[in-house]
């Protein structure tokens, strides 16, 4: 079971992505990369801050994994949040959209254009969801 | 007599300067007691402003006057007096209404043409203009090490604590623990603020804010977004104050702030620019309050009568005491973030 946010998690990720009838309807006209950008917590086992890219395209993703800065910056999308939120969206305790409208998910690119994907958005934090996940800070006994 | 100069980036020196003589009616000659050097300083020394070699430093002193102009009334010869850092006119809309830092006339010493070419501070000697409001007599209890902070850093402290408006449940937060930020620790403390987060990188300077009154955060060690949200049932604290001048740390206090909430953007800013996604802080209903320079002249008082009754000390931010001779040291300790304050003795 792959750990969040590994290089190993974002593979699972995108394999469930580009398994998703659901996203390929909603998002079937998307072209653009995404990173989701993961702010460090060293209390909960995450020391660094993490880029994931997705390059998503006509409703799949073509590819992705863990990037470096340079590659992150040059996204067309970032999101951005601390480890914390992150985990709150994949189980489900905070909606991506009122997420990015509240500022808890912190966008860098063209709002407006991730907003007349909402369905899309939301059905991207569902497969995450979905994906069966670790997490640093759990014990044991929760993995 | 001897004074600190900018010599080009990165470079200051000691040097002979010309003794200075009554300008004008309202000026006063003051003999400088102490003086210190602040972190706008360093703005200076990075080449930040239009400086050049040559040209005086300093805006931070206290010392005793030892003439007077024929129109100056308040001041006498032999008084021990603050200095402010930002002098005003003391006559303008402005400076009547309690925002001296905007006055018509408004100039800071020791901060070149962009200053207004006044005089630099980190000398033996200094003259103030409008001596009678752009000077304050120290009280017995205030000595000179105490009183060369309410000029300049005690004062921007209680002013940008001031700004906060914090309520009597508030949570408020501080980023950055340096000189501004301890004194905006001590003057959320003194103004009655009841739950104060200080957050910085630097274990030291936590060590002091949290024997201030604050609850120190290591950056380095737990996300401060988070760990603002998790004081507050998850909705971020009601104030954020950015006390550092960078614009990451004003996204950091915008990230960290809860809706509704009030972000005080206190440190220096000058050329620096950043992205604001004008629907988030709209949608958020972010108050966005930039402090500019402090209107010394409206918060001085309230800052000397804080330290006289013992209620705050920013002496322990003290963490070097230098001849003006070795003012180059104090500078190089400074921006290597060696010291947290340097003081200096002419």
């Amino acid at each position: 079971m792959p750990e969040f946010p590994t290089e190993d998690w974002f593979q699972a990720f995108i394999e469930a992505i580009n398994a998703s009838e659901e996203y390929a309807g909603f998002a079937a006209t998307w072209e653009g990369d995404v990173v989701i950008q993961i702010d460090a917590e060293p209390d909960k086992g995450l020391a660094e801050d993490v880029h994931g890219l997705l390059d998503l395209w006509h409703g799949g993703c073509r590819g992705g994994g863990l990037v470096d800065e340079e590659r992150s910056a040059a996204a067309e999308f970032a999101v951005r949040a601390p480890y914390s939120r992150w985990k709150d969206v994949i189980h489900g305790d905070l909606e991506p959209i009122r997420g990015l409208v509240q500022g808890k998910l912190r966008v860098r690119g063209d709002l407006p254009k991730i907003l007349r994907y909402v369905r899309g958005t939301q059905e991207l934090a569902y497969i995450a969801g979905q994906v069966d996940t670790t997490f640093p800070d759990d014990g044991p006994d929760q993995r | 007599m001897r004074g600190v100069v900018f010599d080009g980036v990165g470079r200051v020196r000691v040097t002979d300067l010309p003794d200075p003589e009554i300008a004008a009616p309202g000026d006063a000659i003051v003999r400088v007691t102490r003086t210190a050097i602040c972190g706008s300083d360093l703005h200076l020394l990075h080449g930040k402003a239009p400086m050049e070699p040559g040209e005086p430093l300093g805006h931070e002193a206290v010392g005793v006057v030892e003439a007077v102009g024929g129109a100056v009334e308040r001041m006498q010869i032999g008084d021990r007096v603050a200095v402010a850092f930002n002098i005003a006119c003391g006559q303008c809309w402005f400076c009547g209404n309690g925002q001296s830092a905007l006055c018509d006339d408004d100039a800071i010493f020791g901060y070149g043409i962009f200053g207004g070419a006044l005089p630099g501070a980190q000398a033996q000697q200094l003259r103030v203009p409008n001596a009678d409001i752009n000077l304050l007599q120290l009280p017995d209890a205030v000595d000179d090490e105490a009183g060369v902070f309410v000029g300049d850093v005690l004062t921007t402290g209680f002013y940008g604590a001031s700004l906060a408006e914090a309520e009597r449940d508030d949570v408020v937060a501080v980023l950055g623990c340096g000189p501004v930020g301890f004194c905006t620790v001590e003057g959320l403390r003194a103004l009655g603020a009841p739950t104060i987060y200080a957050l910085d990188r630097e274990p030291g300077r936590l060590a002091l804010a949290a024997a201030a009154g604050a609850i120190p955060v290591h950056v380095d060690e737990r996300n401060p977004v988070t760990a603002l949200a998790e004081a507050t049932d998850g909705r971020g604290a009601d104030v954020v104050i950015d006390a550092v001048g960078h614009p990451s740390a004003f996204e950091g206090a915008i990230d960290a702030v809860r809706r509704g909430g009030t972000v005080v953007v206190l440190g220096v800013y000058s050329s620096e620019t950043t992205q604001m996604q004008l629907g988030a802080y709209w949608s958020r209903a972010l108050t966005v309050r930039f402090a500019g320079l402090t209107p010394v002249l409206a918060w001085w008082e309230r800052a000397t009568a804080a330290l006289e009754r013992g209620e705050v000390d920013p002496t322990p931010l003290i963490s070097h005491r230098l001849p003006l001779e070795d003012a180059a040291e104090g500078y190089a300790l400074f921006d290597r973030r060696e010291a947290t304050k340097v003081v200096l003795e002419p």
